[in-house]
Protein backbone atom coordinates (compact mmCIF):
# COMPACT_ATOMS: atom_id res chain seq x y z
CA UNK A 1 0.00 0.00 0.00
CA UNK A 2 3.09 2.71 0.86
CA UNK A 3 4.51 1.73 -1.96
CA UNK A 4 1.51 1.93 -4.15
CA UNK A 5 1.28 5.85 -2.42
CA UNK A 6 4.75 6.16 -2.97
CA UNK A 7 4.57 5.35 -6.77
CA UNK A 8 1.20 7.72 -6.91
CA UNK A 9 3.21 10.44 -5.76
CA UNK A 10 5.89 10.20 -7.92
CA UNK A 11 3.97 10.18 -11.05
CA UNK A 12 2.54 13.45 -10.03
CA UNK A 13 5.38 14.79 -9.64
CA UNK A 14 6.78 13.77 -12.28
CA UNK A 15 3.35 15.20 -14.37
CA UNK A 16 4.12 18.52 -13.05
CA UNK A 17 7.71 18.95 -14.57
CA UNK A 18 7.56 20.42 -17.28
CA UNK A 19 10.23 20.18 -20.10
CA UNK A 20 11.80 23.07 -20.59
CA UNK A 21 13.96 22.06 -23.30
CA UNK A 22 13.52 18.77 -25.64
CA UNK A 23 14.39 15.89 -23.96
CA UNK A 24 15.26 13.52 -26.75
CA UNK A 25 19.02 13.50 -27.68
CA UNK A 26 18.08 13.89 -31.18
CA UNK A 27 16.58 16.97 -30.91
CA UNK A 28 19.43 17.99 -28.57
CA UNK A 29 21.78 17.60 -30.83
CA UNK A 30 20.05 19.49 -33.62
CA UNK A 31 19.96 22.59 -31.47
CA UNK A 32 23.31 22.47 -30.39
CA UNK A 33 24.68 22.17 -34.09
CA UNK A 34 22.38 24.86 -35.11
CA UNK A 35 23.82 26.79 -31.93
CA UNK A 36 27.13 26.65 -33.40
CA UNK A 37 26.38 27.52 -37.27
CA UNK A 38 24.38 30.47 -35.66
CA UNK A 39 27.38 31.44 -34.38
CA UNK A 40 29.62 30.31 -37.31
CA UNK A 41 27.69 32.72 -39.10
CA UNK A 42 27.86 36.14 -36.48
CA UNK A 43 32.02 34.95 -36.91
CA UNK A 44 31.97 35.19 -40.65
CA UNK A 45 29.77 38.64 -41.02
CA UNK A 46 31.85 39.95 -38.36
CA UNK A 47 34.78 39.17 -40.20
CA UNK A 48 33.07 40.76 -43.48
CA UNK A 49 32.76 43.80 -41.46
CA UNK A 50 36.17 44.27 -40.69
CA UNK A 51 36.99 43.79 -43.82
CA UNK A 52 34.92 46.58 -45.30
CA UNK A 53 35.61 48.63 -42.23
CA UNK A 54 39.45 48.69 -43.09
CA UNK A 55 38.43 49.05 -46.70
CA UNK A 56 36.51 52.61 -45.79
CA UNK A 57 39.42 53.76 -43.76
CA UNK A 58 42.07 53.00 -46.80
CA UNK A 59 39.90 54.77 -49.54
CA UNK A 60 39.31 57.66 -46.83
CA UNK A 61 43.37 58.15 -46.12
CA UNK A 62 43.83 58.00 -50.29
CA UNK A 63 40.91 60.78 -50.73
CA UNK A 64 43.18 62.79 -47.77
CA UNK A 65 46.42 62.20 -49.38
CA UNK A 66 44.64 63.60 -52.75
CA UNK A 67 43.09 66.59 -51.25
CA UNK A 68 46.57 67.19 -49.43
CA UNK A 69 48.22 67.04 -52.98
CA UNK A 70 45.56 69.37 -54.52
CA UNK A 71 46.57 71.60 -52.19
CA UNK B 1 32.22 51.60 -26.48
CA UNK B 2 29.57 53.56 -24.37
CA UNK B 3 28.12 55.22 -27.43
CA UNK B 4 26.80 52.12 -29.13
CA UNK B 5 24.64 51.16 -25.35
CA UNK B 6 21.79 53.41 -27.19
CA UNK B 7 21.88 51.71 -30.00
CA UNK B 8 22.27 48.20 -28.79
CA UNK B 9 18.92 48.92 -26.84
CA UNK B 10 17.26 49.61 -29.68
CA UNK B 11 17.85 46.74 -30.68
CA UNK B 12 16.93 44.53 -27.95
CA UNK B 13 13.65 46.62 -28.15
CA UNK B 14 12.66 45.90 -31.68
CA UNK B 15 13.62 41.98 -31.18
CA UNK B 16 11.16 42.03 -27.67
CA UNK B 17 8.50 43.83 -30.51
CA UNK B 18 8.66 40.87 -32.89
CA UNK B 19 9.15 37.92 -30.15
CA UNK B 20 6.56 39.53 -28.20
CA UNK B 21 3.96 38.95 -31.24
CA UNK B 22 4.68 35.91 -31.91
CA UNK B 23 3.85 35.07 -28.15
CA UNK B 24 0.91 36.88 -28.25
CA UNK B 25 -0.68 34.89 -30.82
CA UNK B 26 -0.64 31.88 -28.44
CA UNK B 27 -1.20 33.72 -24.94
CA UNK B 28 -4.58 33.48 -22.77
CA UNK B 29 -4.77 36.56 -20.02
CA UNK B 30 -7.22 34.48 -17.92
CA UNK B 31 -6.71 33.67 -14.65
CA UNK B 32 -7.32 30.03 -15.47
CA UNK B 33 -5.64 29.83 -18.64
CA UNK B 34 -2.70 31.63 -18.93
CA UNK B 35 -0.64 29.29 -16.71
CA UNK B 36 -1.84 26.83 -19.48
CA UNK B 37 -1.14 28.76 -22.23
CA UNK B 38 2.24 29.05 -21.61
CA UNK B 39 2.82 25.51 -20.73
CA UNK B 40 1.40 25.21 -24.14
CA UNK B 41 3.79 27.27 -25.52
CA UNK B 42 6.35 26.05 -24.42
CA UNK B 43 5.65 21.98 -24.92
CA UNK B 44 3.16 22.06 -27.82
CA UNK B 45 4.60 24.82 -30.40
CA UNK B 46 7.22 23.87 -32.58
CA UNK B 47 10.25 26.29 -31.34
CA UNK B 48 7.74 27.80 -28.69
CA UNK B 49 9.95 26.83 -25.67
CA UNK B 50 12.74 28.68 -27.69
CA UNK B 51 10.85 32.07 -28.25
CA UNK B 52 9.35 32.20 -24.79
CA UNK B 53 13.13 31.79 -23.53
CA UNK B 54 13.99 34.61 -26.07
CA UNK B 55 11.89 37.03 -24.88
CA UNK B 56 12.34 36.33 -21.30
CA UNK B 57 15.94 36.50 -21.81
CA UNK B 58 15.97 39.70 -24.25
CA UNK B 59 13.78 41.40 -21.53
CA UNK B 60 16.72 40.88 -18.90
CA UNK B 61 19.07 42.27 -21.41
CA UNK B 62 17.40 45.03 -22.70
CA UNK B 63 16.89 46.26 -19.06
CA UNK B 64 20.66 45.61 -18.30
CA UNK B 65 21.77 47.28 -21.17
CA UNK B 66 19.75 50.54 -20.66
CA UNK B 67 21.20 50.93 -17.18
CA UNK B 68 24.51 50.35 -18.54
CA UNK B 69 23.43 53.07 -21.11
CA UNK B 70 21.86 55.18 -17.89
CA UNK B 71 25.01 55.07 -16.08
CA UNK B 72 27.18 55.85 -18.97
CA UNK B 73 25.39 59.01 -19.87
CA UNK B 74 25.18 59.99 -16.10
CA UNK B 75 29.54 59.54 -15.68
CA UNK B 76 30.51 61.09 -18.35
CA UNK B 77 27.67 64.05 -18.11
CA UNK B 78 26.47 63.63 -21.26
CA UNK B 79 23.29 65.08 -20.23
CA UNK B 80 24.80 68.88 -19.91
CA UNK B 81 23.01 71.56 -21.97
CA UNK B 82 21.83 71.21 -24.79
CA UNK B 83 20.91 67.79 -24.20
CA UNK B 84 18.70 67.83 -20.98
CA UNK B 85 16.22 66.66 -22.98
CA UNK B 86 17.51 63.68 -23.98
CA UNK B 87 18.01 63.01 -20.75
CA UNK B 88 14.83 63.19 -19.57
CA UNK B 89 13.01 61.43 -22.23
CA UNK B 90 15.61 58.28 -21.64
CA UNK B 91 14.54 58.35 -17.88
CA UNK B 92 11.25 58.29 -19.41
CA UNK B 93 11.99 55.13 -21.22
CA UNK B 94 13.40 53.48 -18.32
CA UNK B 95 10.22 53.72 -16.30
CA UNK B 96 8.94 52.39 -18.84
CA UNK B 97 11.29 48.95 -19.73
CA UNK B 98 10.91 48.90 -15.77
CA UNK B 99 6.64 49.03 -15.98
CA UNK B 100 7.09 46.17 -19.18
CA UNK B 101 8.94 43.58 -16.52
CA UNK B 102 6.52 44.00 -13.63
CA UNK B 103 3.67 43.94 -16.31
CA UNK B 104 5.27 41.37 -18.41
CA UNK B 105 5.84 39.23 -15.47
CA UNK B 106 2.68 39.06 -13.97
CA UNK B 107 1.20 37.58 -17.54
CA UNK B 108 3.60 34.46 -16.50
CA UNK B 109 0.54 33.92 -13.78
CA UNK B 110 2.69 31.75 -11.24
CA UNK B 111 3.10 31.67 -7.45
CA UNK B 112 6.14 34.00 -7.45
CA UNK B 113 5.21 36.67 -10.23
CA UNK B 114 1.41 36.67 -8.65
CA UNK B 115 3.47 37.87 -4.92
CA UNK B 116 6.12 40.08 -6.30
CA UNK B 117 2.78 42.40 -8.20
CA UNK B 118 1.28 42.45 -5.33
CA UNK B 119 4.20 43.50 -2.93
CA UNK B 120 4.99 45.76 -5.53
CA UNK B 121 1.49 47.32 -5.92
CA UNK B 122 0.80 47.14 -2.56
CA UNK B 123 3.94 49.20 -1.87
CA UNK B 124 2.46 52.25 -4.65
CA UNK B 125 0.09 52.41 -1.96
CA UNK B 126 2.04 53.80 0.84
CA UNK B 127 3.09 56.93 -1.65
CA UNK B 128 1.07 59.94 0.43
CA UNK B 129 -1.78 61.29 -1.58
CA UNK B 130 -1.72 59.16 -5.24
CA UNK B 131 -0.41 55.96 -3.79
CA UNK B 132 -4.44 54.39 -3.32
CA UNK B 133 -5.21 55.95 -6.91
CA UNK B 134 -1.94 53.94 -8.57
CA UNK B 135 -2.59 50.85 -6.85
CA UNK B 136 -6.55 50.82 -7.47
CA UNK B 137 -5.83 52.16 -11.23
CA UNK B 138 -2.68 49.13 -11.56
CA UNK B 139 -4.86 46.43 -10.11
CA UNK B 140 -8.34 47.90 -11.51
CA UNK B 141 -10.01 46.58 -7.77
CA UNK B 142 -8.90 46.14 -4.60
CA UNK B 143 -6.71 42.67 -5.29
CA UNK B 144 -4.54 41.62 -7.67
CA UNK B 145 -7.04 39.49 -9.54
CA UNK B 146 -8.47 38.48 -13.05
CA UNK B 147 -8.90 42.69 -13.88
CA UNK B 148 -5.43 42.90 -13.18
CA UNK B 149 -3.89 40.42 -15.38
CA UNK B 150 -6.25 42.01 -18.23
CA UNK B 151 -4.73 45.31 -17.55
CA UNK B 152 -1.39 44.65 -17.30
CA UNK B 153 -1.50 42.59 -20.53
CA UNK B 154 -3.52 45.41 -22.09
CA UNK B 155 -0.24 48.06 -20.74
CA UNK B 156 2.30 45.11 -22.06
CA UNK B 157 1.01 45.03 -25.70
CA UNK B 158 -0.62 47.99 -26.43
CA UNK B 159 -0.15 50.97 -23.64
CA UNK B 160 3.64 50.50 -23.10
CA UNK B 161 4.59 49.90 -27.04
CA UNK B 162 2.82 52.90 -28.51
CA UNK B 163 4.03 55.03 -25.69
CA UNK B 164 7.82 53.76 -26.10
CA UNK B 165 7.71 54.20 -29.48
CA UNK B 166 7.18 57.57 -29.75
CA UNK B 167 9.28 58.51 -27.03
CA UNK B 168 12.02 56.35 -28.74
CA UNK B 169 11.02 58.11 -31.92
CA UNK B 170 11.11 61.48 -29.78
CA UNK B 171 14.62 59.91 -28.52
CA UNK B 172 16.41 59.15 -31.66
CA UNK B 173 15.29 62.92 -33.03
CA UNK B 174 17.04 64.48 -30.72
CA UNK B 175 20.03 62.28 -30.91
CA UNK B 176 20.15 63.08 -34.79
CA UNK B 177 19.82 67.23 -33.55
CA UNK B 178 22.34 67.56 -31.54
CA UNK B 179 24.71 64.55 -32.67
CA UNK B 180 26.76 62.27 -30.07
CA UNK B 181 27.74 64.19 -26.83
CA UNK B 182 32.04 64.51 -25.84
CA UNK B 183 33.18 64.45 -22.73
CA UNK B 184 34.28 67.53 -20.44
CA UNK B 185 37.75 66.20 -20.94
CA UNK B 186 37.84 66.09 -24.55
CA UNK B 187 36.05 69.08 -25.25
CA UNK B 188 37.94 71.95 -27.47
CA UNK B 189 40.29 69.37 -28.57
CA UNK B 190 40.11 68.47 -32.43
CA UNK B 191 38.92 65.31 -32.73
CA UNK B 192 38.62 63.34 -36.06
CA UNK B 193 34.90 63.59 -37.86
CA UNK B 194 33.36 60.39 -38.67
CA UNK B 195 30.82 59.76 -41.02
CA UNK B 196 27.87 57.70 -39.30
CA UNK B 197 27.50 55.61 -41.97
CA UNK B 198 28.96 53.26 -43.01
CA UNK B 199 32.04 53.44 -39.65
CA UNK B 200 29.47 53.85 -36.57
CA UNK B 201 26.67 51.87 -38.66
CA UNK B 202 28.69 48.55 -39.13
CA UNK B 203 30.11 49.20 -35.92
CA UNK B 204 26.58 49.18 -34.91
CA UNK B 205 25.60 45.65 -36.73
CA UNK B 206 28.57 44.03 -35.79
CA UNK B 207 27.63 44.47 -31.82
CA UNK B 208 24.04 44.01 -32.80
CA UNK B 209 25.07 40.09 -34.13
CA UNK B 210 27.17 39.74 -31.28
CA UNK B 211 24.72 40.74 -28.64
CA UNK B 212 22.51 38.52 -31.01
CA UNK B 213 24.37 35.57 -30.77
CA UNK B 214 24.54 36.05 -26.83
CA UNK B 215 21.14 36.24 -26.85
CA UNK B 216 20.30 33.49 -28.24
CA UNK B 217 22.67 31.36 -26.76
CA UNK B 218 21.32 32.39 -22.83
CA UNK B 219 17.69 31.40 -25.03
CA UNK B 220 18.75 28.16 -25.78
CA UNK B 221 21.03 27.26 -22.75
CA UNK B 222 18.55 28.44 -19.96
CA UNK B 223 15.21 28.63 -20.57
CA UNK B 224 13.23 29.81 -17.66
CA UNK B 225 11.28 27.91 -15.49
CA UNK B 226 7.31 28.45 -15.73
CA UNK B 227 7.06 27.68 -11.99
CA UNK B 228 3.45 26.73 -9.82
CA UNK B 229 0.32 28.16 -11.26
CA UNK B 230 -0.43 31.21 -8.76
CA UNK B 231 -3.25 30.22 -6.32
CA UNK B 232 -4.93 33.56 -5.44
CA UNK B 233 -6.43 32.48 -1.93
CA UNK B 234 -2.77 30.20 -0.88
CA UNK B 235 -0.01 32.22 1.49
CA UNK B 236 3.03 33.78 -0.84
CA UNK B 237 5.80 31.12 -0.66
CA UNK B 238 8.74 31.69 1.36
CA UNK B 239 11.66 34.11 0.12
CA UNK B 240 9.67 35.92 -2.30
CA UNK B 241 12.29 38.04 -4.39
CA UNK B 242 10.82 40.44 -7.27
CA UNK B 243 13.43 40.36 -10.67
CA UNK B 244 16.81 41.07 -10.09
CA UNK B 245 16.56 45.04 -11.26
CA UNK B 246 14.05 45.73 -8.48
CA UNK B 247 16.08 44.34 -6.02
CA UNK B 248 17.25 47.41 -5.19
CA UNK B 249 14.65 48.98 -4.04
CA UNK B 250 13.15 45.36 -2.22
CA UNK B 251 16.58 45.40 0.10
CA UNK B 252 16.05 49.46 0.95
CA UNK B 253 12.01 48.47 2.11
CA UNK B 254 13.51 45.90 3.97
CA UNK B 255 15.90 48.22 5.77
CA UNK B 256 13.16 49.98 7.24
CA UNK B 257 11.25 49.27 10.14
CA UNK B 258 7.86 49.52 10.57
CA UNK B 259 7.60 52.55 12.49
CA UNK B 260 10.18 55.36 12.47
CA UNK B 261 9.08 58.08 15.37
CA UNK B 262 5.56 57.40 14.97
CA UNK B 263 5.40 57.25 11.07
CA UNK B 264 4.98 54.21 8.88
CA UNK B 265 8.44 53.18 8.07
CA UNK B 266 6.84 51.77 4.71
CA UNK B 267 5.91 54.92 3.92
CA UNK B 268 9.03 57.09 4.75
CA UNK B 269 11.02 54.34 2.97
CA UNK B 270 8.78 55.01 -0.52
CA UNK B 271 9.13 58.58 0.10
CA UNK B 272 12.77 58.51 0.07
CA UNK B 273 13.66 56.53 -2.67
CA UNK B 274 10.75 58.67 -4.62
CA UNK B 275 12.72 61.31 -3.80
CA UNK B 276 16.59 59.84 -4.61
CA UNK B 277 14.76 58.98 -8.43
CA UNK B 278 13.11 62.68 -8.44
CA UNK B 279 16.96 63.68 -8.14
CA UNK B 280 18.05 61.57 -10.53
CA UNK B 281 15.82 62.96 -13.54
CA UNK B 282 16.70 66.27 -12.15
CA UNK B 283 20.25 66.15 -12.67
CA UNK B 284 20.87 68.03 -16.04
CA UNK B 285 19.03 70.77 -14.04
CA UNK B 286 20.80 70.76 -10.86
CA UNK B 287 24.38 70.34 -12.20
CA UNK B 288 24.46 73.60 -12.92
CA UNK B 289 28.55 73.42 -13.16
CA UNK B 290 28.53 70.95 -15.83
CA UNK B 291 25.50 73.07 -18.02
CA UNK B 292 28.49 75.78 -18.03
CA UNK B 293 30.93 73.46 -19.24
CA UNK B 294 33.31 73.28 -16.22
CA UNK B 295 33.92 69.69 -14.10
CA UNK B 296 31.65 69.11 -11.32
CA UNK B 297 32.99 66.40 -8.93
CA UNK B 298 30.24 66.90 -6.80
CA UNK B 299 27.91 65.35 -9.46
CA UNK B 300 30.24 63.01 -10.31
CA UNK B 301 30.67 61.36 -6.72
CA UNK B 302 27.04 61.32 -5.74
CA UNK B 303 26.88 59.28 -9.67
CA UNK B 304 29.25 56.70 -8.61
CA UNK B 305 27.99 56.46 -5.08
CA UNK B 306 24.04 55.86 -7.20
CA UNK B 307 26.18 53.20 -8.91
CA UNK B 308 27.34 51.88 -6.40
CA UNK B 309 24.23 51.48 -4.11
CA UNK B 310 22.61 50.09 -7.35
CA UNK B 311 25.03 47.80 -7.74
CA UNK B 312 25.56 46.22 -3.76
CA UNK B 313 21.79 46.30 -2.82
CA UNK B 314 21.46 44.16 -6.08
CA UNK B 315 24.14 41.64 -5.26
CA UNK B 316 22.73 41.62 -1.56
CA UNK B 317 19.04 40.98 -2.50
CA UNK B 318 20.35 38.10 -4.93
CA UNK B 319 22.06 36.11 -2.19
CA UNK B 320 20.10 36.51 0.73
Amino acid sequence: MKLLLLLNTTSAWAEEKIELFPSTPFYQYIIYENLTLFWLAILGLLVLIRMKLKECERLQKLEFFDEKERH
Amino acid sequence: MWYFTGGLVLFFFLLQVVSGMLLSFYYVPHVEQAHKSIIEIVTKLNMGWFFRSFHHWGAQLSILTLLVHLFSVLLLKAYRKPRELLWYSGFLLLILFFFFGLSGYLLLWNERSFAAVRVATGGLGAIPLVGNFLKAFLRGGVDVTQDTLVRFYAFHVVVLPIITLLLTAFHLLLVQFHGPSIPLSQEGKKLPQVPFFPYVFLKDVALWLVALGILVTLSTLFPPEIGKKADMLAAPPENIKPEWYFLFVFQTLKLFPGEIMGLNGEVIAVLLVSLAVLFLFLVPYLDKKSADGKRSPFFTAISVLYLGYFLVMTMVGFFS
